[in-house]
């Protein structure tokens, strides 16, 4: 979680001058360093959700009234 | 055979599918209670489930809105793939630890849960009404804005052979039709073909602009030559937008109703979290796909005005449309792509209006089928008032439509994420705090302070109201009480 609280602190462009963009696999580079950010974010995030435990209890709900 | 002719057709014959789908969803159903007609007897799998989160997420805001935002605000928007993955990142707070306990209680609305947390305390009848009106006010929102992208959609897609008011009566007719026959199983269904639909539907259309203007370093190029700020660095008020953007949508979309019912409705905690595992990609197949949509046509189109914007996704796909046969037929796959994903977030927000008027503010119970019926007598009400103030109402932009949702329904988060982890939160310091809460962001979006240095107003009355509910609570604390 740690790791994707940064990569979401990171893909905002507030360590940038004020010198022009650049490009960056055709985008301008602060949107590509973004764009790889959230990506990169995506992946440990998907991998954080197969490893979260959750719970299941769905028999409980069997003795619902129908 | 023109674009016109073939939407119409097209346009039919999706509807009948719907009808078809709806069809099975009612033979299936295995009773008339509550938990089988809101939450699909809780026996959804990985496959539905997904796709009917990812259908109820992405709506008519994301593919209309969302590049109508780009189009306006520039490279910036890249802020929208970031917000889109914010919230299947929040939701690991919320899902390990409701889901168990909405298994073992029987939750059927969001509002179960604020009743069983509560329970007897002083305040909480009040708390619940409190947390079910802010939800309503949050979904009609929600359904008015698909009503309108609805009805904008179907007038484009038939280039006029369906009027805009016209479009709204129709879809709206069909989704009651569905949802009333089917309950959440036709809702996830329709959702799962719906998404599909999406899915493959702007993969198409990005290729064909990438195709068209050479590659993406190529449409850089030609976006920048038109309008040279779009890719301007954000500044510092920019960027604190950027980060409460983050955290308005991030909070306040875990709240969703119909995503907290999902929750509940899914067949198994294993299910629940290989569904999230593979939502958190779809903001980097939808959302990101959508802003680039909404970028190349600052390269086409120039000085569209500001409600024009949100129109950006049909002209492109009349563009498209005009340049040959085959053409034609992937534009119509497109839009028929989007009017699914407006009609599957419009069928969520109004299963969940049905079970949150029912339950939630008239106090009926989650186990007696007269409820199931009420709730269905109550979303056509709804939708029928929807609709109405839809087709009178077409000049507002979607994005500010969602703004003013999200300022209300984030200031439900302490309710939920807060009361989840602290036993020790009491009702009266958190109705307080919610009323205080509300009372700032309506206030600010109304005397037109959305934002105080580029943070919402809705997040800076969300701080006062977790201010106010936790210290209220430290100050006369409860017995902690096992959840």
């Amino acid at each position: 979680m740690c790791g994707i609280g940064l990569l979401f602190a990171a893909s905002i462009p507030w360590y940038r001058g004020e010198a022009p963009p650049g490009r960056l696999l055709g985008l301008p580079d602060w949107v590509a360093v973004a764009l790889l950010c959230y990506t990169l974010a995506a992946v440990l995030n998907s991998v954080a959700w197969l490893l979260t435990d959750v719970p299941d209890s769905i028999e409980a709900s069997e003795e619902e009234a129908p | 055979m023109t674009l016109a002719d073939l939407g119409f057709w097209g346009l039919g014959v999706y509807l009948l599918l719907l009808v078809g789908i709806a069809i099975v969803a009612r033979r299936a159903r295995r009773n008339d209670s509550p938990a089988d007609h809101f939450l699909g007897g809780r026996d959804l799998g990985v496959f539905v489930l997904f796709l009917t989160l990812y259908a109820t997420a992405y709506s008519g805001n994301s593919l209309l809105g969302y590049p109508g935002e780009a189009y306006r605000r520039g490279f910036s928007w890249i802020m929208a793939t970031g917000f889109m993955l914010s919230i299947i990142v929040v939701f690991h707070a919320l899902v390990p630890r409701l889901r168990p306990i909405a298994i073992r209680e029987h939750f059927v609305t969001p509002g179960d849960w604020v009743r069983f947390r509560f329970s007897s305390e002083p305040g909480a009848r009040d708390l619940l009404l409190g947390v079910a009106l802010l939800m309503t006010l949050a979904l009609l929102n929600f359904l008015f804005a698909q009503l309108k992208a609805m009805g904008e959609l179907a007038e484009q897609v038939t280039a006029g052979a369906v009027p805009y008011e016209w479009g709204i009566a129709i879809l709206a007719a069909m989704i009651l039709f569905y949802e009333t026959l089917g309950g959440m199983r036709a809702v996830a269904w329709t959702d799962a073909f719906q998404g599909i639909l999406m899915l493959v539907g702007l993969a198409a259309l990005l290729s064909w602009l990438l195709a068209e203007a050479g590659g993406l370093g190529e449409l850089t190029g030609q976006i920048l030559a038109a309008r040279p700020d779009a890719a301007d660095i954000p500044d510092a008020t920019e960027q604190a937008n950027w980060i409460s953007t983050i955290v308005l949508l991030g909070l306040a979309s875990v709240v969703y109703p119909q995503a907290i019912q999902r929750i509940y409705a899914a067949r198994s905690g294993k299910v629940l979290r290989r569904s999230f595992a593979l939502m958190t990609f779809m903001p980097l197949t939808t959302t990101l796909v959508v802003t680039l949509i909404g970028l190349a046509a600052i390269a086409r189109f120039q000085d569209l005005g500001s409600v024009e914007a949100d129109r950006v996704m049909p002209l492109l796909l009349g563009a498209w449309a005009s340049s040959g046969a085959y053409q034609a037929i992937a534009a119509l796959i497109v839009f028929l792509g989007a009017l699914a994903a407006i009609m599957s977030t419009a069928d969520s927000v109004l299963l969940s209006l049905g079970s949150i008027a029912a339950e939630d503010l008239l106090g009926r119970s989650h186990r007696d089928a007269a409820t199931t019926q009420l709730g269905k007598r109550v979303a056509g009400g709804l939708m029928i008032g929807m609709a109405l103030l839809a087709m009178v109402a077409r000049e507002v932009t979607l994005w500010g439509v969602i703004e003013l949702k999200m300022e209300l329904l984030i200031q439900c988060v302490p309710v939920f994420l807060l009361a989840i982890r602290w036993p020790g939160m009491r009702a009266r310091p958190a109705l307080l705090g919610l009323v205080v809460g509300t009372a700032i962001a309506i206030l600010g979006v109304y005397l037109d302070a959305k934002r105080v240095g580029g943070v919402h107003i809705g997040v800076i009355g969300l701080c006062v109201n977790i201010l106010i509910g936790s210290l209220g609570s430290l100050r006369r604390p409860l017995a902690a009480r096992a959840l």
